[in-house]
C-alpha cells in the first residue's frame, strides 16, 4: 500500500482499479446527437446516452472507432465522460478563454455554444489542438501559443483545466511514480495559474477549475487559496460525483467548498476528476 | 491559395494569412483577438510549404458547398479512399461537373461529405482505377500518432 492510498481513505474514498466506460461526445457543429446515433448503430456500434450529460455516448464497438469515416471527418471527439463535464458545468453566453487548452478537447465542446480564445505553452502539445480544430471543423477559434500568465485581456467566462499531477487510472504505475512533493510543485503552479484566472476575470465573470488530480492540495486547498485571496464565491454544480471535501488532513475548508465535485473512478466509471465553479463578486 | 480555389469554383473568398497559413474568420472573431500574435484564427484554409499550397479540410468543407467538381463515392469506396487507396469505377456513385483525365475532384461519401480530393487518373466508364489520392482525412491518424509521441517525449 503507497502512501497516497492511504490518504484516499481519509477523504473517504479508496483506490480501485477500473477501466473507464469509453465515451465519445457529438459534434454538435457538423451532426446532430440523433443522426450520428443512427450512423454509428448501422455499423454495429452499441451506444448508451450518457445520463449526466447533453451529447455523450458511452461506446462499445467491435472495430476502432478511431479509424472510422466518422471519426475522421470530426463527427465526435473520443472524451472521458469526467473530462466532457468542465465546459457543461462553464455554460459560456459569451467570448470563452480556455487557459491550458491542449489537446484542444474542452476547447473543441466549448466552440459548440461560443468562440472561445484557446491558450497553451507546450509546443508539442499545440499540435494536437491544430489537429483537432481543424478534424472538427472548427471556425471560432483564435488560438495562441503562449503562457497563459501573460495575457491581458479580461472575460466573463474561463475554463482553468490546470496541468496536475494526473491519477491512478490514467497511467501504469501513477501510485508509484508519485509523492507528496511533486503534487505539491503542482499545487504551487495551479495557485499561481488560478490567481491569473481570477485577475483575468470581469466583475461577475465565472471561472470554471478542475483537474484530473484526486489530491486534495490540487483540488480543493487550491480553492481555499482562492476564496482566502480574491473576491470570488463558489457555486453549486449540478452534476455527477461526491461533494468536495470541507475537512481533510487535519485542515477545516470553507463549508461552501462542498459545492465543489470530485469524482471517484470506482463510483462513477469515469477517470478521477475535480471541478469547482467560483464567480467572481 | 486561390489558384487552388479557382480549379473548383469562381465564387471569391476571404482570407486571413498568418505567416504561410490561410484562415478564413468573421469579422466578429477579428474583435477577440488578444495583444500577442495568434497561432490559429477561425477555420484554417491550408498552408503554402515549399512555395507549394497544401489545402486543409476546412477548404475542402468550404469548397464542397460551392463546386460541382465532385465525385461521390459508396461506403467501400469511402473506406478505400481514406486509406490512401486509389477509387475504382465500381466505388463511385456519381461524378459532378468535369471527367477529364488530369482534373481535380473533391471525393464525397453518400452524405455529402468531404473526405479529401484527389485526381481524374482513368476513364469512368472504361479503367478501373480513376481517381487518385491527392489527400484525404486519413491523415489525422497520422498526425495524432505523431503528436501523442512527441507529447509523450515532451513530457519526459
Amino acid at each position: 500500500m503507497s502512501y497516497l492510498t492511504d490518504r484516499y481513505k481519509e477523504m473517504g474514498g479508496e483506490v480501485k482499479f477500473i477501466k473507464p466506460r469509453r465515451c465519445i461526445r457529438v459534434n454538435t457543429k457538423k451532426i446532430s446527437v440523433e443522426k450520428l446515433k443512427e450512423r454509428l448503430e448501422k455499423k454495429h456500434v452499441e451506444l448508451d446516452k450518457v445520463p449526466f450529460l447533453k451529447n455523450a455516448f458511452y461506446v462499445k464497438s467491435k472495430f476502432n472507432l478511431v479509424s472510422s469515416p466518422e471519426y475522421l471527418m470530426g463527427l465526435f471527439y473520443i472524451q472521458d465522460a469526467a473530462s466532457q463535464i468542465p465546459a457543461e458545468v462553464l455554460n459560456p453566453k459569451s467570448l470563452t478563454l480556455d487557459m491550458c487548452a491542449a489537446p484542444g478537447s474542452k476547447t473543441t465542446q466549448l466552440c459548440e455554444k461560443v468562440p472561445v480564445i484557446a491558450v497553451d505553452s507546450n509546443k508539442d502539445r499545440f499540435k494536437a489542438i491544430e489537429n483537432n480544430l481543424e478534424r472538427l471543423g472548427i471556425d471560432n477559434c483564435i488560438a495562441y501559443l503562449l503562457d497563459s500568465r501573460e495575457i491581458n485581456k479580461t472575460f466573463d467566462y474561463i475554463l482553468l483545466d490546470a496541468p496536475c499531477s494526473g491519477n491512478y487510472i490514467l497511467e501504469d504505475d501513477w501510485l508509484k511514480k508519485n509523492n507528496l512533493k511533486r503534487i505539491q510543485e503542482r499545487s504551487y503552479l495551479q495557485m499561481e495559474l488560478i490567481s491569473k484566472a481570477i485577475s483575468l476575470l470581469n466583475k461577475n465573470g465565472v471561472l470554471v477549475y478542475s483537474t484530473c488530480s484526486l489530491e486534495p492540495e490540487e483540488d480543493e486547498f487550491v480553492i481555499q487559496f482562492a476564496l482566502d485571496n480574491f473576491p470570488v464565491k463558489l457555486e453549486k454544480i449540478d452534476c455527477t460525483g461526491d461533494d468536495g471535501l470541507t475537512k481533510i488532513f487535519g485542515k477545516k475548508l470553507d463549508p461552501t467548498l462542498k459545492y465543489c465535485k470530485r469524482l471517484w473512478p470506482y463510483k462513477t466509471n469515469t477517470i478521477g476528476f475535480f471541478i469547482a465553479r467560483l464567480r467572481k463578486c | 491559395m486561390l489558384d487552388f480555389v479557382s480549379k473548383f469554383t469562381n465564387k471569391e473568398i476571404k482570407f486571413y494569412k498568418l505567416n504561410n497559413k490561410y484562415f478564413l474568420a468573421s469579422p466578429e472573431l477579428d474583435k477577440c483577438r488578444l495583444e500577442q500574435k495568434e497561432q490559429f484564427f477561425g477555420l484554417y484554409l491550408g498552408e503554402d510549404i515549399n512555395d507549394q499550397f497544401v489545402p486543409a479540410f476546412g477548404l475542402l468543407d468550404w469548397l464542397s458547398k460551392y463546386s460541382n467538381e465532385k465525385v461521390f463515392v459508396k461506403d467501400i469506396g469511402e473506406m478505400d479512399f481514406l486509406y490512401g487507396k486509389s477509387l475504382r469505377s465500381r466505388h463511385i456513385l456519381r461524378v459532378e461537373g468535369e471527367k477529364t483525365i488530369g482534373f481535380l475532384k473533391l471525393i464525397q461519401n453518400e452524405y455529402d461529405e468531404n473526405l479529401g480530393y484527389g485526381k481524374i487518373i482513368g476513364d469512368f466508364t472504361k479503367t478501373e482505377q480513376v481517381i487518385k489520392p491527392k489527400l484525404d482525412r486519413g491523415i489525422f491518424l497520422k498526425r495524432e500518432k505523431k503528436d501523442k509521441r512527441l507529447s509523450s517525449e515532451s513530457k519526459r
